[in-house]
């Protein structure tokens, strides 16, 4: 077992990263004072997973939807759900699938002991039949209906239909009703067998707790896991977009808008460099604070609801700009133009200046919370990244690198609209 | 832990301090309390928007907002809701703390004064409010009531809401009505914001580890400078359903939505109302409450369907989203799971399950500055105000009997169902 202590001197905070004997990644953030421990339990295998191939044997294809059905399922086990389980350690537990990892997770004030054998317990046990694999898709039905109608949902998966040709992370994670009706145990015990295994997954823990107790519980529940080779397998990514407006009608107030700009991405996900210095640089484009959105404002085509994100994993890199508004054309063509200006004006040292001190405060910010550390040491330890460093990267960001990312994130060509609104 | 210390400044304005040392943020909110009415409700929310766009000192949004980022992405925000009858106007500010300033900056000092600067000496053109500033602000807040469309589940719980109380004030929408939006003028706005600084309760919560006391003497002289007549906030309590409102909606969906409203005849401040939120959180609050178990578990009916209260007014609201027809074999099961409590078919398990994870949830609520501050804000109206542990403490000591006795007062009162027809399923028909 190996542990590492990993520290920052700014903020007088530091966490654990041990590779346990079992294959386990483990990460412990104690924090001192707080009444709550947030755990997480997480298998770098999302809906993008639908082809992979273990030990350079064959390639094994299976249906659209499974990580998340396998979320699901494997709350239930033969002698009752693991939410029943907690109901007497008093956790509140839960868990998500997204593009690319699912985390099983809970909170708690007390027991955190027992909360965590049960987390670690049920995530190790799958209990898949054709009875209660057939009874989810009822629930999972009325799950997918639900996001059918949710105008936000569909506006973000017909801009990534729109942006990507084979890459599955056009696919919605839930999958579609004929997918999941595919679904079978034998594919359930396949795709549990390749994920989670315990060298493809993290633990970590924030809150009220200690390594020592993590670990205490992590020698009793976890047993070792031979390495396999895992590989995703995804089909040649096109770098263009496969075209550059959708949109659809559905029962809104206000139409609904997306746009996307699509990047070169590899397996590889970018470091934190390339991150702090995209986040810097969204800032300084559209944030409230900015010349565009003063523009959009002003000519009363955007609300408060304008936001953009900066979505990134193997194989899929994108910014996004989304809102709401009467004319979302007009506002696609304002950022583009906008855009295009910037490259030739370049960024003021000012602007740059404001950027980067509330991207740093933002992210100082958001380590008060013990879900958002837990969640944010999942993701970097599948994208090979620690917090302290992308904090450093922050304030180490210089103008130049800001410039260059200006550069490359934003190609006018490859970027895509899609649109929500009321039928005529 | 997250002790509440409330200091009076002057009639019905109080300033909270929670001293915290765990977090790296300060978070001030101001909140003014004011009668839901339908002649001021528009007026109060539009004002309550316009004041945090724009300052005296930073005239424009553009400047304020740099101002704010330049303080290491401080946030000030305003909002409305309703608590009650009663419409509660928000503002608050939060940023990081002077510990982790680059540079030498006291970050605290300049929060309250800017907070205080936007709530008591707006940017004013010939003593009103800028036209083009309110301009900006409505048509926000007419997208925002028209996007509330959008997401039907929301959309569902709200008129069930407004079916429910049509008859009360808490039947006004918490921005009073899309035409009033539309008619204020910047003499509205003001005459709304004299008001709210003449006759609004103002409760002040400060959650931080910088010293306090600053930030209460900003406030104190701020409010000493006005002459106040405080108005009297009185909620209404409609204490059991005469008959049941029944109405229904088509839209064009997949999913349909079954919301049904009750009258549990408690609510703030009646002893019972931590036995109601018991009941409540048995029958539908958790992911081990009996309908999740029951109508979504083992039924395989739903999705979601879950229970909550409104302790304010005494109503408990079910929601669900079903397949169409499934909604009324849903609605039978929803009912037979009440039924059950109501025949004390309780659990000892389900009874100390629910109380824990109840606990757990009002001690998590306080490991955050902003669950702090809306852990108390939420509970300012009430009869008591209690910690996390006090709270705890209240639950532990209730038992089943208490339970099924709060469950035997339900009475239904509205059902509200928006009916998803012409899906893909239909056209294939």
């Amino acid at each position: 077992m190996h542990i590492s202590e990993i520290k920052s001197e700014l903020l007088n905070e530091k966490y654990y990263k041990v590779k346990h004997d079992s294959g386990l990644t483990i990460y412990v953030y104690p924090k001192e004072g707080y009444s709550s421990t947030y755990a997480i339990f997480g298998t770098k295998y999302g809906s993008i997973n639908n082809a992979f191939r273990v030990d350079n044997k064959d390639v094994v294809r299976v249906p659209d939807g499974i990580a998340h059905y396998l979320e699901h399922k494997l709350f239930e086990s033969e002698d009752g759900d693991a939410f029943s389980r907690y109901a007497k350690t008093g956790a509140n537990a839960n868990a998500y699938t997204s593009f690319d990892k699912t985390c099983y997770l809970f909170s708690c004030t007390d027991n955190f002991e027992d909360s965590l054998e049960i987390l670690l317990d049920f995530v190790q046990s799958p209990y898949f039949t054709e009875e209660t694999v057939a009874k989810e898709q009822g629930i999972i039905g009325q799950e997918i209906k639900m996001y059918d109608d949710s105008p936000s949902w569909r506006v973000m998966f017909n801009m990534l239909m729109n942006m990507y040709h084979a890459h599955p992370v056009r696919i919605d994670i839930a999958g579609t009703v004929e997918s999941i009706a595919e679904i079978t145990p034998e594919y359930l015990y396949t795709c549990y067998n390749t994920y989670y295994n315990l060298n493809n997954m993290v633990l970590c823990v924030c809150g009220n707790t200690t390594l020592d107790t993590v670990l205490s519980i992590a020698d009793k529940m976890l047993k070792k896991n031979e390495y396999h080779k895992i590989e995703n397998i995804f089909e040649d990514e096109d770098d263009s977009v496969v075209s550059p407006y959708v949109e659809q009608c559905l029962p809104v107030g206000l139409p609904l808008f997306n746009l996307g700009f699509k990047e070169k991405a590899g397996k590889k996900r970018p470091d934190v460099k390339t991150l702090a210095c995209s986040e810097i640089l969204l800032f300084l484009l559209a944030s409230s604070t900015s010349t565009l959105y003063r523009k959009l404002m002003d000519e009363n085509l955007i609300n408060a609801s304008f936001s953009y994100e900066y979505m990134e994993g193997e194989g899929f890199l994108a910014t996004i700009f989304s809102g709401e508004s009467h004319d979302p054309k007009k506002v696609a063509t304002i950022i583009k133009d906008y855009i295009q200006q910037m490259k030739k004006t370049g960024i003021s040292e000012e602007e740059f200046e404001i950027a980067k001190r509330a991207t740093y405060g933002d992210c100082i910010a958001a380590l008060n919370s013990t879900d958002h550390i837990a969640n944010l040491m999942a993701d970097f330890y599948f994208s090979d990244r620690e917090i302290f460093e992308y904090i450093d990267a922050i304030s180490d960001a210089t103008l130049d690198d800001v410039t260059d990312r200006l550069n490359n994130m934003f190609d006018i060509e490859k970027s895509t609209l899609s649109v929500i609104k009321n039928a005529e | 832990m997250s002790k509440l210390i409330r200091r009076s400044i002057t009639d019905s304005v109080t300033f909270n301090t929670i001293k915290e040392s765990r977090f790296k943020t300060t978070r001030i909110s101001v909140t003014a309390f004011l009668p839901l009415d339908i002649t001021t409700a528009a007026n109060n929310a539009l004002m309550s928007l316009v004041l945090t766009r724009s300052c005296e000192k930073y005239p424009d949004f553009t400047v304020l907002s740099r101002k704010l980022s330049s303080l290491y992405g401080a946030s000030l925000s305003s909002g409305f809701r309703k608590m009650g009858d009663v419409q509660a106007l928000t503002f608050s500010i939060s940023g990081i703390d002077d510990r982790f300033a680059l540079s030498d900056e006291i970050i605290s000092k300049e929060l309250s004064t800017l907070l205080c600067d936007v709530i008591f000496n707006p940017f004013l053109k010939d003593g009103l409010f800028d036209i083009n500033e309110c301009e900006q602000e409505r048509r926000q807040l007419i997208d925002m009531i028209d996007a509330e469309f959008n997401e039907k589940r929301i959309y569902s719980s709200q008129k069930a809401l407004s079916i429910m109380c049509s008859d009360e004030a808490y039947g006004i929408n918490r921005y009073g009505t899309k035409e009033d939006v539309i008619a204020a003028t910047p003499q509205d706005l003001y005459t709304a914001w004299q008001n709210m600084l003449k006759k609004a309760r103002f409760e002040i919560i400060y959650v931080g580890d910088s010293d306090s006391s600053m930030a209460f003497d900003v406030f104190n002289s701020r409010f000493s400078e006005i002459s106040r007549t405080p108005s009297v906030l009185n909620t209404q309590v409609v204490k059991c359903a005469e008959n049941v409102k029944v109405e229904n909606e088509d839209m064009e969906l997949s999913q349909s939505k079954l919301i049904m409203g009750f009258r549990t005849e408690i609510a703030e401040p009646d002893e019972d109302v931590m036995a109601v939120r018991l009941m409540c959180s048995v029958l539908g609050g958790t992911a081990h409450s009996k309908l999740f178990c029951n109508v979504r578990e083992k039924l395989s009916l739903c999705y979601y369907c879950s229970s909550s209260y409104i302790r304010s007014k005494g109503i408990m609201l079910v929601e669900s989203g079903v397949e169409r027809e499934n909604i009324e074999k849903t609605k039978e099961a929803i009912l037979g799971e009440i039924k059950a409590m109501q025949n004390g078919e309780i659990t000892d398990e389900e009874i100390e399950a629910t109380k824990m994870s109840m606990a757990n949830a009002f001690y998590s609520s306080c490991d955050t500055v902003g669950g702090i501050n809306s852990y108390y804000l939420s509970q300012m109206l009430d009869g008591t105000i209690y910690t996390p542990q006090q709270a705890v403490d209240k639950v532990n000591s209730l038992t089943k009997e208490d339970v099924v006795r709060c469950a035997k007062k339900l009475t239904l009162d509205t059902v509200f169902t928006l009916t998803g027809v012409q899906s893909l399923e239909d056209k294939e028909v």
